[in-house]
């Protein structure tokens, strides 16, 4: 029996397991303490899909068992149905709240969201005490009481939680497995480079918010009706929020199984601190642990449980860890450029910059650039350091948006576009220091730039297909074929440097723009990006290179504009522009009248 | 009450408020603005400095103010212990786990104290307490103002460490360009250590204050941090003028909401605005350019 | 007075560094030209212990100091002007320079007598005493960066790039202040974009390109070569 039809087996039985715990013991402590890690449990996941897959840490993520709770609870007494059959709307609910709170993070990431998913636990929980004439405020809402049979009393709030665990679950993996989750955990790893890459991430964070509320919000309601009596304290306590934190992260951030184990361990914990601590003194002992395994578990163990284990258990199969070191380049020959998908644009420039000014507080890093880049040329972009050579890539691909002029990619304005919407139009860029997403696999980085995005694509598998030769295909063109599957975050410079490459070729590029490509690596990579860009150029490609090795960029090059200060110095043959005595002068300083006699 | 008095009557109390806010946050503003820790367990080390004052007041009788004064250094070490086994380490890895740790750190603290003291609600009662200076119509509650008094001598005290020492400048230094401070011989590590811990000795005072002002239990550490949160964000995090300003108008904002509307959403102020600030305008009222994350430029 | 040994170093993205080596006189100007990219901040940056080599040696006369921490490299005296940002804009002239003196801070007589010192030499840390740093001008800026540089009497200066966004007149004052420190008796290694102002100013040249030293000889013997244009063009130069 293989290892995963193994671990197949044990997962079965585990479920299994539990789903009989009800039919073997009618012990109501026992379902009591199951409940409640379910709970967390489902709480835990949907924080995973937020915190764990995009990146977005959230201490406020138990509010929605709370919205779920309350909206379930009020709607059920209002229509005087069973609450079970509203529960539904207490997670349509929640996903409406959840996705007001993903549009907030727009302007806050990082600790400012924190702070915010804070400020929004604290304030439902208020609003909801307050509007007291819906909610019974401090007093209290009662929830019906149940209506079947008391020795099956626990029964359906069991099941009931126990499929939404399992819901939980699948909705996890198919996620993980999805376009969806690989363009989330790239947001994670790099919200600007995935929306460079043609990422729409404002998009990706709403399905994701929505999905990590939805089901916490249903079992809310749930949650709900087995207390039998909402009260603000228990449905938004700020010490749920952070068992749920605390569970996804001793279980593990960003994997399947990490907060359901997580919620085992935690609420395990929790009880024994109860009885063994009995008395008046459980709560304060419950904080003590609670707040001193986060801390723990931060400062030791941030990845969490399962992927140190599996970490391990890695190392312990392959040997020593083998990092992936450069293949010996020359010996291999350069295979044939990927064709060019569709029609070619007929615009004789592909790319002009026009008037292009930008401003930062009082510096004028650009003042009115002109340039136009004919179509199927290489032309290097050249300067004394300072002059402003990244900042005109930034603003043609839209990291800035320009103080005034123009950017037109093939006759078509760009200046207006979002990031995402330039890589689609054609801009490919790369940066002086290789941006990739450290936690995918090589051909994940290279999967998930995507073209045009379509909503039904989202679910489909996420290296599959069509997608899924291109990207391999690429990637054995610069000489990555070998390293399909190892982690982006462990290769070398170089080897960075050419998935890069890879990854901006994947949405097939009008112009091309590479910043400093030769920084910084070995000859003989230098030799090999030489004659992969000549081979792109042979097969249509436009490129745009901003260089200081002069001997590299130079002998590719057919134009070079030199930029110096902000402003176009001169514009035209390498060798002219070499000679001309304004760009020595740039370059080697200004003549100046100095001396020890003056 | 006339409207007039009324309106007065509620921006004294609210710029005392403000005042009392200022002193809570002058600590956790000169560790974010030099730093950019956001450190969540200050107002569970502010709770802590109240315990502690109630429990010397309690057996001494000494004045609870003074008591505060006294507590400083013994918070600072443990803002300096802090420092180096939780915020040091944290930070190299990750910004938002270093929020998690600091709440961690905060939650732990606050079952510390509910073991220690349990949950009740305490106060110190000096005979200050109850009373008022009256001017006129309108009432300024003594306890009140002199916690107004500490904080302006506070921050006043902050303010003429970091200009007028080495050690201040030795810190604004390291938060204006580590690298150029470290080029004229400055340890970075061990001045950000001893900032961290000027920071947490502001709690003793503050802690002092609070332990007068108003009632306090264990759990209350998280009503003060959304208030110090909220006091930063508005002024623009990191600047000294902007806490005293953000302080003032939460204050106010929080005294008008009490009068004009309804007593229950008063506290609901504090996070409404974070909310709001963060965003529509997230460096604040006088902060400079700020990154997304809310790291500034 | 300083060597460096095949020394590597990088910021984690390949290394900059690729093997310097670079020996500099006791009391010479030595200036290192280079195009962009060819690692001479670095070598001023691992020098002061901002930057700790891979490989390779430092020594400053007999003594090692690679891999030091900026503070005992300013203890062993050699003392650097960043590039930018070296000043403290927001705080006052005289607490730069006072902070210029943080090593020897304890010793209160000292830090009196090389502040009154420095004044007398450069007049505007008196003039502007009071005034934030950020209000000066650029050339102005630049005074004090030197001066402060002084004050804990160091026998080795780094200059990265002291020309930096200057007009012509203030580059004058910048070759005046460069050349008195050296009157002074410290040597000076100094990194330089504008290559005829460096090599003018200096008594040594060194040319890196790609990580590593292509060439060492006189300045003024450097400045005449027909070649040096080109040098940053594609040919490399013939030694």
């Amino acid at each position: 029996m293989t290892a995963a039809r193994a671990r197949r087996a044990v997962i079965a039985g585990l479920i299994l397991l539990v789903a009989l715990v009800p039919v073997f013991t009618p012990d109501t402590y026992i379902h009591n303490l199951l409940i409640l890690t379910f709970v967390v449990a489902v709480t835990a996941s949907g924080w995973n899909i937020v915190g764990g897959f995009t990146g977005y840490v959230s201490l406020g993520h138990g509010a929605f068992i709370g919205v779920g709770g309350y909206t379930g609870g009020v709607l059920a007494a209002h229509w005087d149905v069973s609450p079970f059959l509203v529960a539904p709307l207490g997670g349509l609910a929640a996903a409406l709240v959840a996705l007001l709170l993903g549009l907030a993070t727009r302007k806050t990431r990082g600790a400012a969201f924190v702070i915010v998913s804070y400020a929004m636990l604290e304030l439902l929980g208020l609003v909801t005490r307050n509007w007291s004439g819906v909610t019974g405020g401090s007093q209290g809402f009662l929830m019906p009481l149940p209506s079947w049979d008391v020795r099956f009393q626990n029964w359906p709030f069991y099941y009931a939680l126990f499929v939404l665990v399992l819901l939980s679950i699948g909705m996890t993996v198919a996620i993980r497995r999805s376009k969806l989750g690989l363009g989330l955990m790239a947001i994670r790893d790099d919200e600007d480079k995935a929306a460079g890459v043609g990422v729409r991430t404002a998009v990706y964070k709403s399905i994701a918010f929505m999905a990590g509320a939805v089901l916490v919000g249903v079992a809310g309601t749930v949650y709900g009706y087995y207390v039998s009596t909402l009260s603000v304290g228990t449905m938004f306590d700020i010490v749920l929020s952070m068992q749920v934190v605390l569970a996804a992260l001793v279980g593990g951030r960003g994997t399947v199984w990490g907060p359901v184990l997580g919620a085992f361990l935690v609420v395990s914990l929790s009880e024994l601190t109860n009885t063994t601590l009995g008395g008046t003194d459980a709560g304060a002992f419950r904080l003590i642990m609670f707040g001193g395994l986060l801390l723990v578990v931060v400062l030791l163990l941030p990845k969490g449980i399962l992927p140190t284990v599996g970490n391990l258990l890695e190392h312990r199969r392959r040997g020593d860890t083998a990092s992936p070191t450069g293949t010996r380049l020359e010996d291999t020959p350069l295979p044939p450029a990927p064709a060019r998908s569709g029609t070619a644009p007929s615009t004789s420039d592909l790319l002009r910059v026009t008037d292009l000014t930008m401003r930062f507080g009082g510096v004028t890093a650009l003042d009115q650039v002109t340039m136009a880049v004919p179509r199927g040329s290489i032309t290097a972009l050249i300067g004394p350091n300072g002059s402003g050579k990244t900042t005109v890539f930034n603003a043609i691909d839209g990291t800035y948006a320009v103080t005034s002029g123009s950017v037109t990619l093939a006759g078509r304005p760009i200046t207006g576009l979002g990031r995402a919407q330039r890589a689609h139009a054609g801009v490919g860029r790369s940066h002086q220091l290789p941006r990739l997403f450290d936690s995918l696999t090589v051909v994940e980085n290279v999967a998930v730039a995507t073209g045009e995005f379509r909503l039904a694509g989202l679910v489909r598998s996420a290296v599959s297909g069509a997608e899924a030769a291109r990207a391999a295909e690429l990637l054995e063109f610069v000489g990555m074929g070998a390293y399909l599957q190892a982690r982006a975050g462990d290769l070398s410079y170089g080897q960075r440097k050419l998935v890069e490459l890879a990854q901006l070729l994947m949405l097939d590029p009008d112009v091309i723009l590479l910043d400093e490509p030769a920084a910084g690596i070995n000859p003989t990579l230098r030799a090999r990006l030489t004659a992969l860009i000549r081979a792109l150029n042979d097969s249509g490609r436009t490129f745009v290179i901003i260089e200081h090795d002069m001997h590299f960029v130079l002998s590719l090059a057919d134009r070079a504009v030199v930029l110096a200060r902000g402003r176009v110095l001169a514009d035209g043959e390498p060798d002219e522009v070499r000679a001309d005595p304004a760009v020595l002068e740039a370059y080697l300083g200004a003549d100046l009248a100095v001396g020890a006699d003056r | 009450m006339a409207t007039v008095t009324l309106l007065l009557q509620t921006l004294i109390l609210g710029l005392l408020a403000g005042g009392v806010y200022a002193l809570m946050s002058s600590g956790f503003t000169l560790v974010f603005g030099v730093m950019k820790v956001i450190n969540l367990a200050h107002g569970a080390m502010i709770v802590l400095a109240a315990f502690l004052t109630w429990w010397v007041w309690d057996r001494t009788g000494l004045d609870p103010l003074l008591v505060g004064i006294f507590l400083s250094p013994v918070m600072g070490a443990i803002g300096w212990l802090l420092y180096k086994t939780v915020i040091a380490r944290v930070q190299r890895a990750d910004w938002e786990l270093t929020l998690v740790a600091s709440f961690g750190v905060a939650v732990a603290a606050g079952g510390v104290m509910a073991l220690v003291w349990g949950a009740e609600g305490h106060a110190a009662t000096p005979s200050y307490f109850t009373t008022s200076f009256e001017l006129g119509p309108l009432v300024v509650p003594q306890a009140q103002l002199y916690a107004c008094v500490g904080a302006v001598a506070m921050l006043a005290a902050l303010h003429a460490l970091l200009r007028g020492t080495f050690l201040g400048r030795a810190i604004r230094a390291s938060a204006a360009n580590r690298d150029s401070a470290a080029l004229v011989g400055i340890t970075v590590e061990r001045t950000m250590a001893a900032m961290f811990a000027i920071g947490a000795a502001t709690t003793g005072f503050a802690g002092a204050a609070l332990s007068v002002l108003y009632q306090f239990v264990p759990d209350s550490h998280y009503r003060w941090i959304g208030l110090i949160l909220c006091v930063v964000i508005l002024g623009g995090l990191g600047s000294f003028l902007g806490a005293g300003l953000g302080a003032g108008i939460l204050g106010v904002s929080e005294a008008l909401t009490s009068s004009y509307v309804d007593a229950r959403w008063a506290t609901a102020v504090p996070y409404v605005l974070i909310i709001v600030v963060l965003l529509v305008r997230p460096q604040g009222l006088l902060g400079g350019r700020v990154r997304a994350d809310g790291v500034p430029a | 007075m300083i060597r460096l040994e095949s020394v590597y170093a990088g910021y984690g993205g390949g290394d900059v560094l690729q093997g310097v080596d670079l020996d500099v006189r006791q009391g010479s100007i030595t200036c290192v030209v280079g195009p962009n990219g060819a690692g001479k901040s670095t070598v001023l940056r691992t020098i002061s212990g901002l930057l700790r080599p891979r490989a390779g040696q430092i020594r400053l006369g007999d003594q090692p100091i690679h891999g030091r921490s900026p503070a005992a490299v300013i203890a062993a005296g050699v003392v650097q002007v960043p590039q930018q940002d070296g000043l403290f804009g927001r705080l006052t002239v005289r607490d730069n320079m006072l902070l210029g003196g943080y090593l020897i801070r304890r010793d209160k007589a000292r830090l009196r007598r090389r502040m009154a010192e420095l004044a007398e030499a450069f007049p505007i840390i008196a003039e502007r005493a009071r005034d934030k740093a950020a209000d000066l001008s650029g050339g102005q800026r630049r005074i004090v960066e030197f001066a402060r540089a002084l004050m804990t009497e160091p026998s080795l200066v780094l200059l990265d790039e002291p020309t930096l966004g200057l007009d012509p007149k203030t580059c004058q004052t910048v070759f005046e202040t460069t050349k008195a420190i050296h009157a002074l008796g410290a040597t000076v290694l100094m990194v330089e974009q504008n290559v005829r102002f460096g090599l003018k100013l200096a008594t040594d040249g060194v040319v890196m390109e790609r990580g590593r030293v292509l060439l060492a000889e006189p300045a003024t013997d450097l400045l005449a070569r027909p070649d040096i244009a080109a040098m940053f063009f594609g040919a490399t130069a013939t030694t």
